[in-house]
């Protein structure tokens, strides 16, 4: 039986057989020579290669090569990033120099694509390479945060949580589950979140069929593919970049909420206009409320004048054995909540990297400290990373290699758009309620009458201690071999081994209106092992010096495990954070355990074709065999072809001096997705936890017998989904070199869509598998516009547009239908056929009803009432019933753009870049808090109190304030909370200064720059929260439920050293 | 010499895919790690366990659906939307209740969905027993029987639920499953067939005394048939069946049926299982699921704001209700006039202020059994404190409940502190209870039988109350907390009065046990009661200014919309809707 270790075993031999009977040295020429600048500088770690075989060579520190040639025929190709690649016939010379200039163009960058390298020139897939350069621009934990803007066809919405996980969507939203991209990092699928930013060589997004399908049944996302810095030959160098700088939250009443008085106001004008009493347990019963001067003695609220010497003597907020007794001064003014919870927070980085090597052997080696604190308090961002990246060249046709990285990282965090995180409480939270009581206890809702709230401060302080720990190691080995002139076999195995470790101490409370009984603890921990063997072979030849081939095919298998545990208990003798283990809680003792596993095995194989660098063909294969499916549907091949056409080669072009080079691209092929089916999918299961399957049968009121549900019914015949990607676009560059433009416009057929089957609810309450019902259609637009300009020797300056553009219609789903984005007063989304993914849903405000006729003569409405809403009558029945619900917004941008300027002057450099959203619409829930006065007791807006309807003020669209709540009030998702969500922003602003390389020589210093910046300088936007940059998942998105703003002003100082 | 290394490559590297690819195919097998499959359970110990798993939705929690909306104890559906309680708490929260409670419900609100799936979810639970123990082997015939009777007793049950609520539903068998692909079953055909024959598969094949205290036996197959036949108004049939129950029947444990003497012992945890409870959910805590075994669907129901479990304050009592417990000289029910003024109660006063409760207006003791108020003892946690316990007075009432809550001397004990609330407890929902199958009785004597008997089985209820004085509220110093009398009727005059006296004394002895609502339905009184409730409550309810019960079409509540969508149009709207 063969397992999984005789796999490893076998794909080992065929490594080591390729090595033996595979190196092979020819009869040659041997040929050497410099490399130097237009200055004469010697270029280290320059490329040179005899064109159409693998023979190699890099340049030592002093520019020097020497390599074999096969004969005075050859070419040899000069390459090194940032200068134009030469090449040169050796022609009877045994000795070259060669002088190489900086680049102005892209076209012969070397970028990774899948499996191998190509030169930008001959691409014919849908590539956006971003500029890493001004990528690191960006002060963020993640490198996923900085591609916001900065590739054409990538949308990255983020919130302000330091360590936060981001939605990033390449050409939208194609499917209702897993929409992230697949992320290769050297080569092994990884991820973006904990990569240091510095380490980053290059990163190239693949969007098409073209470019993706060589990934498969993991592409239709599409691929990042990352490459991170390897050394250069040459002396070793040491560098070291840092910044360090503060973060502001926003300042003001980012709210709009009212204060103690206004609280008290508004309470009193709600209960008049209900028709109800005016009492309140704070504000007295009078016809104008009273604020009291303690809100909280011993329980009772509302007291006027000093608390009794005897009652301060009964304060106890410790022992709750003998009853909490608390005493509560009233914050007349009122407690600014936000500001209580958001405060100035320190950024810092620091990443030293040593790199260098000889022609023969590279290494880097970088570490990294990251600290990023919150603006609100108890969440930050530790991490401490390490990476390790070596290549040697042991005989001239035999490289090994490997990157190993390693971080860990502290990160605890709260949940992030809910209604119960320390965001929502500050506007759930009255002003009247002090931040703590007369004795520096907690202060909260147990005051009567001020709702549920929690105290924000109070959660926060508590769960200073508590920890998110994660530790990963990933990274892979290599080995390559050239043999037969115009073959390279490689192999590669890699992984990562990813860590998660995390505890929560929670308090008994008895500040709050609704307190924990008991305090309690939880601790969980697991880890992820991936691994995936990828071999390859490549061969590439230059047929008659105009036919260039290259074919390339490769197996790899990749498994992914997983295993998880935690528990929690109760009843903590103290509090003390020494004692908080799960063995010394005293009840309530649970514990869990989980456990994965899934499978890939793929065979691929590509082909590229140019002739005479005029006419590009390509065409990849790829099979996959994925353990997700049932074996009659387990294999997929996914096929694409694409062309291009360099038309400026063409004679007809050469006189048009100002297009320097144009290249029209098409391509077509086929994607698949497995990440939206369960590896469990195939199979029926019973499973049931104590909670949804146990019962006391017997009776014991405190035990419970183990039980079992169905809970999963599989499906065999669920295969993966197809994407059908189809991709016409046009490189050119233009006016002497000075601009880039690259458009492109494509067309995603998602067929056989994998959803959950919907049936109704008689077929049970097993979870039902993923079937492939559904298809989606996504058209879109991905451009880039670069400009480079140099005004006169000291003044150069780079211009760069991306644009991004995508629209997606559901075309069929089962069930026609599903809902979304619920809150308490239902689903704001509805996913239909023939409608935008996340379209807003429900009833559509017409207006206020004025008066009593205007609510007669206007369609019958539960509720209806002068003061509430009046819901537009679609249907035109003339009854408000389910069927007048309609789409009222669209949270997808109409567009997205990412602006940047360079400017160089001397020695000082000026960058900055804009980022913006434009066209899309989003829900501020917040507003169900803030606006209806019974939408929980909370604080609520100004606008309630002051622009709210009245007979005496009817020229408003804020409805009544009062104590009632219904179907024309604060029941049922309606256009009220709709706001144009749209922005843009200023998103970095650097001015950076070189200290002039002479006077840092004697230090033994080869550069030092500095700079300044300032992030999140502006924002414009229509929008009245904290942030329209709301994420969310794919079904449900832009919707406003108390949101870690992404908008805080950054201020940095920051410094690049180079010895 | 070239060309044969390279063709030892090719054959090399070709032969190694190829091994690479034989074994790939055991290297793509992966079956998931932490779960059961069908062959591992058919069998007995299988086959129970997924009988435990069919009874554990008895609470409506667990499964699909919700918590508090799909309660087993229907405190939404059978309380709310009666004249027992108002939904409670605040104006905003759980707004999709407020619909309910003024009969303007649409088929989208959340709530029923939640309701239906938990209901057919739980219905699904007890088709997977028969279906395995199909497969089984090691399984004697007469746990078999045992086994269908339990499945089915539950199915029945499940479905009932279900049946008062929307009436017209679809009957889901052991035959539907998804493989089949026939669960798009319609609505259009007569639920109580297939209810019947369940109850009477359940009738031929359950024991009269089960292993475990939980277990239907036959004699609550035999009192859940009652009830069936109560719904489809075969008092005669009903009548010979509960005659049976009243003379025979006994609990799983062979204790012969009998109230408890303390009327209250049907609503504490230390209690339950008793003689009375015919049967319950069975709720458990601290028992390693996280409070989730406790009675979560009435989590919200308790006193806010440091009273017991602290949460949410939500299903308080009417005005209306508490109204009902006042008697005359003769200890009895004023039938007609009970509404006309309003029982004391401390709205508007604030717990600072000084109030002084009713304590010489006749009241039925039941009164503090079922609705907490200002200034009388609230179980073992001292004196109702009236406004400070209630979340929102102006919104929602004076009042608070009582039968779900547990006594502080339980607390942590009886009660689950691992969530939010302490509200969490061991309490037992009790569907079927002794004195339910007596008023039954009652009521069938009346329609079909003798006036006499219907005295006697109403004052057998009556009499539990009246003969343990001791077991009434009591104030700090021993005496009654309020003027309790309770009398026994001597005669109902007439077959209408006996009818009215009946129907009254279930309201009084089964008010906030979640059955107000569908008794309303059943008796065909809803449109009248209600709307008259409604009238009376307006002045006092903001809430329910624009609220009218609309006959013909507010009795049942409205399918599901999206389980209609699922269907593709198989299930039909309810009229009216």
């Amino acid at each position: 039986m063969p397992t999984k270790n005789n796999l490893l075993a076998r794909s080992a031999l065929l490594a080591l057989f390729l090595a033996f009977f595979c190196f092979n040295a020819f009869a040659q020429k041997p040929v050497t020579g410099k490399v130097t600048t237009k200055a004469n500088q010697p270029i280290a770690g320059a490329t040179v290669e005899v064109k159409g075989s693998n023979t190699v060579a890099i340049t030592n520190g002093e520019g020097v090569f020497s390599i074999n040639a096969p004969s005075d025929k050859s070419i040899l190709v000069f390459t090194v990033v940032g200068y134009e690649t030469v090449e040169q016939t050796v022609g009877g010379k045994n000795s070259f120099n060669v002088t190489l200039s900086e680049t102005t163009t892209q076209l012969n960058e070397i970028l990774v694509t899948g499996y191998s390298a190509q030169r930008k020139k001959d691409i014919t897939g849908s590539v956006s390479v971003v500029n890493v350069k001004d990528l690191k621009a960006i002060p963020a934990g993640s490198p996923e945060q900085m591609l916001q803007g900065r590739a054409s066809g990538l949308n990255v919405i983020t919130n302000g949580q330091p360590g936060t996980g981001s939605n990033i969507r390449i050409r939208g939203i194609t499917n209702f589950g897993n929409v992230d991209p697949l992320v290769i990092v050297d080569g092994v699928q990884g991820s973006l979140t904990n990569l240091n930013a510095t380490d980053i060589e290059s990163i190239q997004v693949l969007k098409d069929a073209g470019a993706a399908s060589i990934y498969g049944v993991r592409g239709s996302n599409g691929v990042i593919v990352v490459t991170t810095k390897r050394g250069r030959s040459g002396k070793a160098q040491i560098t070291y970049d840092s910044y360090i700088g503060t973060q502001r939250p926003p300042s003001g009443n980012v709210f709009n909420l009212l204060d103690t008085k206004g609280m008290a106001d508004l309470t009193w004008l709600a209960f008049k206009n209900s028709g109800q009493a005016t009492i309140h347990p704070q504000y007295g019963s009078g016809s104008n409320p009273v604020i009291p001067d303690y809100i909280n003695n011993g329980g009772n609220g509302g007291i006027v004048g000093s608390i009794s010497a005897a009652d301060l003597a009964k304060y106890n907020t410790s022992d709750f054995s003998k009853g909490i007794y608390q005493i509560v001064a009233a914050n007349k003014t009122g407690t600014d909540w936000f500001h209580e919870i958001f405060k100035p927070a320190g950024i810092q980085s620091h990443t030293i990297t040593a790199s260098g090597g000889n022609e023969k052997n590279t290494y880097l080696f970088s570490l990294n400290y990251f600290n990023q604190e919150g603006t609100a308090i108890g969440t930050y961002l530790k991490r401490y990373s390490a990476r390790v990246n070596t290549t040697f060249n042991i005989k001239n046709n035999i490289r090994i290699g490997e990157n190993l990285y390693i971080f860990n990282r502290d990160n605890p965090r709260f949940n992030n758009q809910d209604e119960g995180n320390p965001i929502s409480m500050t506007y759930r939270q009255q002003p009247i309620i002090p931040v703590r009581d007369i004795n520096g206890g907690w202060a909260g809702t147990a005051a009567k009458g001020l709702g549920n709230a929690t105290n924000p401060v109070a959660s926060q302080v508590r769960g200073m201690d508590n920890k998110g720990n994660s530790w990963d190691i990933q990274g892979n080995a290599f080995a390559e071999i050239d043999f037969a002139k115009h073959f390279t076999a490689r192999s590669a195995f890699g992984g990562t081994m990813s860590n998660f470790y995390y505890y929560n101490y929670g308090f008994r409370t008895y500040e709050n209106a609704e307190n924990n009984g008991s305090n309690s603890f939880s601790e969980n921990a697991g880890y992820n092992r991936s691994w995936t063997f990828t071999n390859t072979l490549k061969y590439s030849n230059v047929f008659a010096e105009k036919h260039a081939v290259t074919a390339l095919v490769g197996v790899e298998a990749q498994e992914n495990y997983g295993r998880g545990v935690g528990g929690g208990s109760l009843g903590y003798f103290t509090d003390n954070v020494n004692f908080r283990t799960l063995s010394t809680g005293s009840s309530g003792f649970t514990n869990y355990s989980y456990a994965y596993i899934n499978s890939l095995y793929s065979l691929f194989g590509k082909v590229d074709y140019a002739y005479n660098d005029k006419y590009l063909f390509s065409a990849t294969v790829r099979r996959d065999g994925s353990s997700r499916f049932g074996p009659d549907k387990r294999y997929g091949i996914f096929p694409s072809f694409a062309a291009g056409w360099r038309i400026s080669r063409e004679d007809f072009m050469k006189d048009i001096s100002w297009i320097n080079d144009l290249k029209l691209r098409g391509s077509w092929g086929k994607l698949g997705n497995q990440a939206n089916v369960d590896p469990s999918n195939a199979f029926s299961q019973y499973g049931g936890g104590p909670g949804s399957a146990y019962y006391d049968i017997n009776g014991t009121s405190t035990s419970s017998v183990q039980g079992f549900t169905s809970s999963r019914i599989g499906n065999p015949a669920t295969g993966w989904e197809e994407n059908l990607l189809t991709n016409f676009g046009f490189d050119a560059v233009l006016f002497k070199n000075k601009v880039d433009f690259s458009f492109e416009y494509y067309q995603k057929k998602v067929n056989g869509l994998l959803f959950s089957d919907q049936a109704p609810a008689t077929v049970g309450g097993a979870a039902l598998p993923n079937v492939n019902i559904g298809n989606i259609e996504n058209k879109g637009i991905d451009a880039s516009l670069t400009y480079h300009g140099t005004a006169n020797k000291d003044l150069k300056y780079d211009l760069g547009l991306i644009f991004t553009q995508y629209k997606t219609n559901v075309s069929e789903i089962p069930g026609n239908y599903f809902d979304a984005g619920g809150s308490r007063i239902g689903n704001f989304v509805r996913n239909q056929v023939g409608n935008a993914i996340g379209a807003f849903y429900g009833y559509k405000v017409a207006g206020i009803f004025q008066d009593a006729a205007d609510v007669s003569k206007s369609a019958t409405q539960d509720g209806a009432k002068p003061g509430r809403f009046k819901y537009v009558d679609v249907d035109g029945d003339k009854v408000i019933t389910d069927k007048d619900r309609t789409f009222f917004g669209n949270p997808n941008p109409k567009f997205t753009l990412g602006f940047n300027v360079n400017v160089n002057y001397k020695n000082f450099d000026f960058s900055t870049f804009f980022y913006g959203s434009f066209g899309n619409d989003v829900i501020n829930y917040v507003r169900y808090w803030t606006d209806f006065y019974p939408s929980f007791q909370g604080v609520k807006s100004q606008d309630a109190l002051n622009k709210s309807w009245l007979p005496t003020r009817t020229n408003t669209n804020v409805p009544i304030a009062e104590n009632d709540a219904n179907f024309s009030t604060n029941q049922v998702p309606n256009s009220y909370y709709l706001e144009k969500g749209g922005y843009f922003r200023c998103k970095s602003l650097i001015i950076g200064y070189t200290v002039p390389a002479a006077s840092l020589k004697k230090l033994g210093i080869e550069k030092v720059r500095f700079y300044g910046q300032v992030a999140n300088l502006f924002t414009i936007t229509k929008y009245t929260g904290l942030d329209p940059e709301l994420g969310g998942s794919n079904t449900a998105f832009g919707i406003d439920y108390g949101n870690y703003p992404n908008n805080q002003k950054n201020f940095n100082f920051g410094v690049n050293v180079t010895f | 010499m070239k060309q044969s290394k390279f063709r030892i490559l090719l054959i090399g590297a070709t032969a190694s895919m190829l091994m690479f690819y034989a074994c790939s195919k055991n290297f793509l097998d992966k079956a998931p790690i932490g779960s059961l499959d069908q062959n591992t359970l058919s069998n007995k110990a299988g086959v129970e366990g997924v009988l435990i798993g069919a009874y554990s939705m008895l609470d409506g929690y667990g499964g699909a659906g919700g918590g508090w909306q799909s309660a087993g104890s229907n405190w939404v559906y059978g309380g709310v939307a009666s004249d027992d309680a108002y939904k409670g708490s605040d104006a905003g929260d759980q707004a999709d209740i407020v619909p309910i409670e003024t009969y303007s419900s649409t088929a989208s609100n959340g709530y029923f969905n939640q309701k239906w799936q938990a209901v057919y979810d739980a219905v699904q639970r007890c088709n997977d027993v028969l279906r395995l123990m199909g497969a089984a082997t090691d399984i004697s015939d007469a746990d078999k029987k045992r086994i269908i009777g339990e499945a089915k007793f539950l199915r029945a049950h499940y479905h009932m639920d279900a049946k008062k609520i929307w009436n017209n539903i679809p009957y889901v068998d052991e035959t539907i499953t998804y493989a089949a692909g026939n669960y798009n079953v319609p609505n259009d055909k007569d639920a109580w067939v297939g209810i019947n024959a369940d109850l009477d598969a359940a009738i031929a094949n359950l024991p009269a005394t089960q292993s475990s205290v939980g277990r239907a036996n036959v004699w609550a197959a035999k009192s859940l048939k009652v009830k069936a036949l109560m719904f489809q108004k075969n008092f005669a049939a009903a009548l010979t069946l509960a005659k049976d129950v009243i003379a025979n029947g006994v609990t799983t444990k062979g204790t012969k049926y009998a109230l408890t003497a303390n009327m209250f012992d049907n609503f504490n945890a230390a209690t339950k299982n008793s003689s009375e409870a015919i049967f319950s959910t069975q709720q458990s805590v601290n028992d390693n699921s996280n409070g989730s075994n406790g009675g979560w669907g009435d989590v919200l129901n308790f006193p806010y704001n440091g009273g017991p479990g602290g949460c949410c304050g939500f299903y308080q009592p009417s005005i209306s209700l508490a109204n009902s417990y006042k008697v005359d000289a003769n200890g009895l029910p004023l039938l007609d006039t009970w509404n006309a003024t309003d029982f004391k109660n401390d709205q508007g006063i604030a717990s600072g202020t000084a109030f002084t409760p009713d304590v010489t207006t006749p009241v039925d003791p039941r009164l503090d059994f079922t609705i907490g108020r200002r200034g009388i003892p609230y179980l073992d946690w001292g004196l109702h404190p009236g406004n400070d316990w209630i979340r929102d007075q102006n919104y929602s009432g004076p009042y608070a409940p009582i039968k779900h809550v547990y006594y502080k001397s339980q607390a942590g004990a009886l009660t689950d502190n691992s969530f939010w609330t302490g509200g969490v407890t061991a309490n037992n929902y009790t569907f079927i209870r002794f004195a339910d199958v007596l008023l039954w009785a009652a009521e069938c004597e009346v329609e079909v039988g003798s006036l006499a008997n219907a005295v006697t089985l109403v004052n057998q209820v009556r009499n539990r109350v009246k003969s343990n004085p001791s077991t009434w509220v009591k104030q700090a110093g021993g005496a009654n907390a309020a003027n309790y009398q309770v009398g026994l009727y001597a005669t109902f005059p007439d077959q209408n009065y006996g009818r009215k006296a009946v129907r009254f004394e279930r309201k009084l002895e089964l008010a906030f046990e979640g059955h107000r609502f569908f008794d309303l339905v059943r008796y065909g009184t809803a449109a009248d009661e209600l709307n008259a409730y409604i009238a009376k409550e307006k002045a006092k309810r903001t809430f329910f200014a624009s609220a009218t019960f609309t006959k013909g079409k507010s009795e049942y509540f409205p399918i599901p919309q999206s389980q209609i969508d699922l269907s593709k149009g198989t299930l039909k709207q309810n009229p009216g809707y």
